[in-house]
This record gives C-alpha cells, structure tokens and sequence, in this order.
C-alpha cells in the first residue's frame, strides 16, 4: 500500500493504476445501495486483474459482489443484504453460499453501522443493541455479548470494520477528487472514513467551477478520496441515480449467465475480458443511450 | 384462494390493507423494494392520517408524494420529498434509538407461528438449501419499533413454518414473555396481511390468531397453507375488500401508473 495520496492533487488516474493498490486476500468495500451506484468498472478492471481470496464488505448490494464472486475473486463475504430484488436473489452469491465456496459473514444493518462508525473513529468496537437475532450464533467473531449494567439493555460488540480499499461510484468529480452525487449517498461517506484507501469512480469529470456550482451535491470531499477514475457509464448495468437507469435487459441476461460455472465464465470472457471500451461497445451505443432517456425501466 | 374479481389486484388489497390501521401522526419507515408499503403509506396519508411521516431507509427522503409508487432508494423521490436525510445520520434512530419508529411492514422468506421473520436462508445456516437476500435492517425494525407488520406475498407452507430457520427479525420469540424476558423493548408483530387472510397474535400466549379470511377463503384452506396450528377465534370475520373510495384514492392519487396491480397480481389458484 503506498503512502496516503489523501493529500496530492493528481488523484485523476486510469483505471489500471488506481486498482494497483488492490492486492491477494485484502479487504475491499463496496458502496452503492442494490441497483444504485454499483462501482461495476471497479469491479471488472479487478476481476481482469485476477485478483483473489478477497474479503468483502459489501453495502446492501447486487451485481458488485456477485459479479466478484462469480468471477472466483472472494474468499469470504460480509453478507448484509445482496439482493437482485425483483430478479430474485443474487445469482452467483447464491450458488457460491449454498456450495460452501465461499464464506458468508452473515451481518445486519446495525452491525455493519456500528462496526464502520468504529472503523471510522478509530474504536476497537462499536456496541450495537443485541436485538434477539441469530446472528451471533452464526458470526460469533462478528457479535460478541457485551458487559451491560444489572437491567440495562443488552448489547452486542461489533468488532471496528477498516477496509484496505473501498469502492464508490459517483457521478461527477472535479480532478481535486471531489465527488458530487445526484441521489442518495447511502454508506459511501461512513465507508470512505472507515476506509485505509478509497477509490471512486465517475461517470464524468467537471471543472471545479461545475462542483462549485453546487456544493450540496458533494457527498465525498476530496480529503476522503485517494484516486478518482473516469468511466462512462461505469456503473451499469446498475443505475447511476440522475444518469441512467438500471439496465433491465443486461441484469435478466446476467440472471440468464449465471445459470452454471461455465455459462457466467462466458459471460465473462464476453464483458469483462476486453475492457471498458469493449463492455460499452458489447453493450451497445444505442441500448447504452436509451437508459438515459429518463423513460421508465 | 380467494374469490378474485378483476375490480383490484394482490398488491392494491395489501396496500389498502395495511394502510388502514395507520394512524395520523405516526411516524414509519420503508425499505428497499417496497412498492406495496410506499402505496400503503401515501393512501394512509391521503385518508385518516394526513399527518403520517415516513422515510426511505436507504434515500433518506421524507414523505416522498407524487402519485407514482417509485422504489424508495431512486434519486426521483429527492425533487417530490419534504426533506433528504444521509444514512450515516439516520442510523442513530434506525440501528439504536428504541421506539422512535410507530411501525415498519417486513416481508419475508419464512414466519413463524410467533411472527418471527427469516430473509437470511432456509435449511442450514452452513450449507442452506436456499441462500436469502441477508438481514439489513429487519432485525433492528423488528427489535426497535412499536409494533411492526408483516406482509407475505404468499401464503404456503414453505412460507410459514412452525419455527423459522433464521431469525433475522425478532417478533415474539418463543411467545408469552420471551420478547421480553429477553430485553426487548416493548413492540412486535401485529397484524400479518397474507394473500388470504389477515392474522394477528393471541395476547398471552402471542401465537398466531386468524383475524379474518379473504372473500372465498375457507378455514380448511388456510389450515392447508399454514405449517403450525393457527389459533381460531369462536368467530372468524371476513376481510372487507378495498373500497370505492379507498380504490380511488389509491389509482388516481397514489400508484397512477398502476404499479401494484402490475406487479403484484393475485396468485393463480393450483
């Protein structure tokens, strides 16, 4: 890991560079919500990359982690909500979670609140209330009983949550590493200042006039960030709110790929293999256009 | 299954269902993927309880009104929301601050006859033979609110079992005192809206009661769907079906696309 780039001013790098931080068995964040701000270019540049045995921290999420398992790049995954909603469940988490492939960390909202909000203030633990579930009897290292008073509430300790990266998905910066988004921010803020190194990726860079023009859209200010990457439509086929919509089609063919090993490892070779210039041009100018339109999915 | 006439869908009889036991002032909360519980809430606050607050748990929008049921976390709800909250703030009063919430409206992938909740996974938590979507925020809604709702789009025995593989959203536990004994906050399940019927819980021993059964539905039928024994009441009530005015309300004001009934047909018969 190199010394924190937190302070530079050349944050403004290609996707490669940015994602030689990422090494072997570390611990990588993933922000968004679902559908929402999937840093899906992250993503594909890492599983090019080939990295493996990564831990992941997912937000409540969809294609990201999927996408990381399928490709056999996770060893063992936080499991707060990976959900397609309306498509069903997660298709590659799920055959990975039953087989046994992968590890889950099972977690709930709470846990991974309490455990960033620790990360982030540099805590050891977060205390969480003990809310009756059978979390931590399943993630016994991840809920641990807490000493309370003689008739006070129970409590659980959630161990601190640092990742080594995360990965966020925005919608515009400024080359200063300042990063606006259109709709909600969800964990990417809590996550970026729990975070040892963060990466966000951009649908477009802007003058600093443009984020100057509206500070309030500014959810990641630049001292939180170490590398900004430009990539269009970098989110999909997830939505980038205010951008484009979730691509329905791509997401039910993903579902479709994902059927076995040996179909999502064509899906693969297809998508991800041939870069981000080669995704969008597989994806297709037209189809790409028309989740802009603002028409409803 | 119930008599289905084409006058209104599953979805829009859930939404009318649940709204009608939401009170002015109260202040809820709704999820990701919740178009039923968006559109019982705006009908709520277009009928008795104008003054309902609700936000999207993961958008941080307040009382979001447009006449659209959109998804609760879409960057669309921020240009019709009376206010945007960030979820770093929001957590204090969803993951720890008890009782601030009257209510949240859970679904599930299994409930139990003590109205606990499961999305994690059925069978083995090690080797499922269905691996869930996860917890998020049930468990703390579950824990923390006044009371909560649970509506199951459908109602079978792979649905409610005697005893849930996963609790991820503690209702009343083992039943009788054991939400409390545990520390638990006062709350738990109320009513259950089910394709069938709308339930609810015996007070001393908290199992699961039938409060009344949908046009058509019969008690053997319900028996039939449901993996434990329900308690029935001497008299079961029928559900009153939505409304005129409450179908009104809910096409021209609340879901004007038609996004329930799209969406959440009634299910069809075996």
């Amino acid at each position: 890991m190199p010394a924190s780039n937190k302070s530079a001013s050349k944050k403004l790098v290609d996707l490669d560079t940015a994602l030689s931080v990422v090494k072997d068995g570390m611990t990588l964040g993933i922000g968004g919500w679902i559908f929402h701000g999937q840093p899906m270019a992250l993503v594909r540049g890492l599983i090019r990359k080939g990295v493996r045995d990564l831990t992941l921290v997912p937000s409540p999420g969809s294609v990201a982690p999927d996408m990381l398992i399928g490709a056999g790049c996770v060893k063992t995954t936080a499991c707060v909500f990976i959900s397609f909603e309306h498509l069903g469940l997660a298709p590659n988490f799920r055959r990975a979670a039953q087989s046994g492939a992968v590890k889950v960390l099972e977690m709930d909202g709470p846990g991974i609140a309490g455990g960033l909000r620790a990360g982030a203030c540099d805590l050891p633990y977060g205390l969480i209330p003990d809310l009756g579930t059978d979390l931590p009897k399943v993630n016994p290292e991840g809920y641990r009983k807490a000493r309370i008073q003689e008739g006070g509430r129970p409590l659980l300790e959630v161990p601190a949550i640092k990742p080594d990266v995360v990965f966020l998905h925005g919608q515009q910066a400024d080359e200063e590493g300042n990063v606006q988004y259109f709709g909600a921010g969800y964990f990417d803020l809590l996550m970026a200042q729990a975070a040892k190194h963060v990466i966000c990726s951009v649908d477009r860079i802007v003058p600093s006039s443009t984020v100057r023009h509206d500070a309030r859209l500014t959810k990641i200010p630049s001292a939180f960030v170490d590398a900004i990457v430009v990539a269009p439509f970098g989110a999909h086929p997830g939505g980038s709110p205010g951008l484009y919509a979730q691509d329905e089609q791509h997401l039910k063919a993903y579902v479709a790929a994902s059927r076995d090993q040996a179909a999502f490892d064509a899906y693969l070779t297809d998508h991800v293999q041939g870069g981000e210039d080669g995704y969008r041009d597989r994806i297709g100018a037209k189809a790409l256009a028309g989740l802009t339109s603002g028409g409803a999915p | 299954m119930p008599i289905t006439t084409n006058s209104f869908a599953m979805g829009e009889m859930l939404a009318v269902l649940l709204s009608r036991d939401m009170a002015d002032g109260e202040k809820a909360i709704v999820g990701t993927n919740s178009d039923i519980q968006v559109a019982a809430c705006n009908l709520a606050r277009q009928r008795q309880a104008p003054h309902l607050w609700w936000v999207s748990g993961p958008g941080g929008m307040t009382n979001p009104t447009e006449g659209i049921v959109r998804p609760a976390a879409d960057a669309e709800n921020i240009a019709v929301a009376e206010a945007v909250m960030d979820l770093p703030q929001m957590i204090d009063f969803i993951d720890w601050q008890v009782h601030f919430f009257d209510f949240a409206i859970l679904g599930a992938l299994q409930t139990d006859r003590f109205g606990n909740i499961n999305t994690v996974c059925v069978g083995d938590h090690a080797k499922p033979r269905l691996r869930g979507p996860g917890t998020v925020g049930i468990s703390a809604l579950c824990g923390l609110s006044r009371r909560f709702y649970i509506m199951m789009t459908r109602h079978d025995r792979g649905a409610f079992v005697p005893k849930v593989d996963f609790v991820c959203g503690a209702g009343f536990l083992d039943g009788g005192t054991s939400r409390s004994d545990f520390g638990l906050s006062e709350g738990g399940p109320r009513l259950v809206v089910t394709p069938l019927g709308v339930f609810d819980f015996e007070p001393a021993s908290k199992a699961m009661r039938i409060k009344s059964l949908h046009d058509g539905v019969t008690l053997d039928e319900v028996r039939d769907n449901t993996g434990f024994d329900l308690v029935v009441p001497a008299k079961i009530e029928r559900t009153a079906n939505p409304d005129d005015e409450e179908l009104f309300l809910l096409r021209r004001t609340v879901d004007s696309t038609g996004v329930l009934a799209r969406k959440f047909p009634w299910p069809k018969a075996h």
